[in-house]
């Protein structure tokens, strides 16, 4: 704590849950300054007569509304994502996200907890190891493996709670792979990321 | 109803402490201080920051360089403010949400405009089912359906009062039709109509609107 | 206009404006417009800013009153409409000059209570935009407009610790501020 702080049970002072007789000898300077810093504050209320007859003039007259709307607009974002299609000449790549849990069933999930089991599959016969980064685990592909099954197939189990997640395949520790049946969005680096909603 | 401002309820830790906790280890020391300066400042302005610091995150883990990395996060940060900007026209309340502050950023990421965010979030649903329509919505575009289709469909699905579950079965859905052999925007504008005629025979049990008042202020 | 005394609860006049009855929004405004001008002034440093943005705020207000779930708690409703329209501006002037802006709150206190006491007010005015944005809110809800802690959760939503932490936090700073003055 700074010698600059005020001491916390002057700052318990300033909160109104004690009183200056309340404080020892040592912090009654310390008290009677945190007390003028407060006597210090402006609680006129603000008297804006004008403003009623103003609000009322607005409400009841759609074309004065313009000149009064003093708001800030919002700058409009638009960022045209080319969107991600199954191409037939990434077949080596393609990969498939089972919903297990819910079964088809229209109803959302409804475990109590709003958690999902979610498999990615990634068929990728060429590759050494196959990792799965993405918003769930810090974009760490180490941590989340996929296991080689055979036929060239990749796969990772992993349980994740509702939500909006972004996720990329990991090839060899060096190359980052969309998942191209799922939807796509723009990562800001000039790649695209994978998108699981849930 | 509205989830916890700037500080989430759990930590006792000083915002900037943890911001660094989960930056440490995984973020150079350059790109790190950036991201503490951007979200503590967007903390302070009511902005989720989780899509700042995920972003850093995701930037060195991708090994890009410093300076995109930059670029990449003043992006988020400007795509919240849009967000909560949007929402503000739309529901004012709602735009004090972190979690559908989090939400609009990611539908403008994906495509949507603020005006799209600011039609949601006015559709009159609770704010949970308008968080859910709007990554809905963005998942949609991120699927190969143009924005206005998109927003036929999860408004009539919201304004028919469907449950949550229903919103987000509606991306699979239009895949599934899209590996039928239609485009996006036809998959989507079909589920539309359904959805339209489905609400005409009106809401679920239960899941009636409040009755429309009959001389509604003026909207601009 | 109907009579600015009528003392109906706020749920009571929403209900009746959404039934169509748009002068009775007059006794809303007239109820709050002067109490939220204060924390509008304190948080963005400056009179005319504040009344805009209560204002527009009752504007938007008006437009939105059919989403307000809740048409008894209007005044907890409203105040996040106006609060959001205090950050609004705050993003928008982000090179606002707090000093100027101080001077114009205190100016008009030299009618009254003497030069001393509108030097520390303009001082601590000074001071308190030096704060970040969250830490004025809680200073300013708290010690300006006099709710308690648990109040000032409810409305933001958050928790009585965090907003302890926020506090103590900005009466250091306020402290170093004033002393830096001086």
């Amino acid at each position: 704590m700074s010698k600059r702080d005020f001491h916390p049970l002057v700052k318990q002072l300033l909160d109104g849950d004690i009183t200056i007789a309340d404080l020892p000898a040592e912090l009654r300077s310390e008290g009677e300054e945190a007390l003028r810093l407060l006597a210090a504050v402006d609680r006129r209320p603000l008297q804006l007569p004008e403003v009623t007859a103003r609000v009322m003039a607005t409400i009841g007259d759609p074309s004065r509304r313009k000149f009064w709307r003093r708001v800030i607009e919002p700058r409009e974002i638009r960022i045209r994502v080319r969107p991600w299609l199954l191409a037939p000449a990434l077949a080596a790549a393609a990969a498939l996200v089972l919903w297990l849990g819910r079964s088809g069933s229209p109803a959302p999930s409804s475990d109590l907890s709003g958690l999902v089991t979610v498999r990615f599959v990634l068929s990728a016969p060429d590759a050494h190891d196959v990792g799965l980064a993405g918003t769930f685990n810090q974009w760490d592909a180490s941590a989340t493996p996929l296991v080689r099954t055979g036929a060239g197939l990749w796969t990772a189990t992993i349980t994740l709670p509702a939500g909006e997640h972004q996720y990329a395949f990991v090839v060899d520790g060096e190359r980052w792979v969309p998942d191209p049946a799922a939807p796509a969005v723009d990562d800001g680096f000039g790649r695209r990321n994978s998108v699981l909603t849930l | 109803m509205l989830t916890s401002l700037a500080l989430p309820l759990a930590l006792l830790l000083t915002q900037q402490q943890s911001i660094a906790d989960r930056l440490a280890g995984r973020v150079p020391p350059d790109i790190a201080a950036l991201a503490t300066e951007l979200a503590t400042d967007a903390a302070g302005r009511g902005l989720p920051i989780d899509p700042i610091i995920q972003k850093a995150i995701e930037g060195s883990a991708k090994r890009v360089p410093a300076e995109r990395v930059g670029a990449a996060m003043r992006l988020v940060v400007t795509q919240l403010d849009a967000a909560a900007g949007g929402l503000r026209d739309g529901n004012a309340a709602l735009s004090a949400d972190t979690v559908a502050i989090a939400a609009g950023a990611f539908a403008l990421t994906a495509g949507l405009s603020g005006r799209d965010i600011a039609t949601l979030a006015r559709s009159g649903s609770p704010p949970a089912e308008v968080i859910v329509g709007l990554r809905v919505a963005g998942t949609l575009v991120a699927l190969g359906v143009p924005a206005s289709e998109t927003m036929t469909l999860v408004t009539g699905t919201l304004q028919a009062g469907r449950p949550a579950g229903e919103l987000l079965a509606l991306p699979g859905r239009v895949q599934a039709e899209v590996a039928k052999g239609v485009t996006p925007a036809q998959a989507a504008a079909g589920l539309a109509r359904a959805a339209a005629a489905q609400a005409r025979r009106g809401p679920p049990p239960g899941r009636g609107q409040p009755p429309p008042h009959p001389t509604p202020p003026p909207h601009p | 206009m109907r009579s600015e005394t009528e003392a109906s609860p706020d749920g009571e006049i929403v209900r009746a404006v959404l039934a169509g009855d748009r002068e009775r929004y007059a006794v809303l405004v007239e109820r709050y417009r002067d109490r939220y001008a204060r924390y509008a002034a304190r948080m963005l440093g400056s009179a005319d800013a504040a009344e805009d943005a209560v204002q527009d705020a009752f504007v938007r207000a008006y437009d939105q009153l059919a989403q307000c779930r809740d048409p008894d708690k209007f005044v907890g409703w409203f105040f996040l409409i106006l609060r959001n329209r205090c950050f609004a501006e705050r993003r928008r002037n982000r090179t606002s000059a707090p000093i100027e802006a101080a001077n114009a709150v205190a100016a008009a206190d030299r009618a009254d209570g003497g030069a001393e006491q509108s030097e520390q007010r303009r001082a601590l005015q000074h001071a308190l935009l030096e704060l970040t944005p969250d830490q004025r809110e809680v200073f300013v809800l708290k010690h300006v407009e006099g709710l308690s802690y648990g109040e000032i959760a409810e409305r933001l939503s958050t928790s009585v610790p965090s907003l302890k932490m926020r506090m103590h936090r900005a009466y250091d700073r306020l402290r170093e501020q004033l002393r830096e003055q001086t």
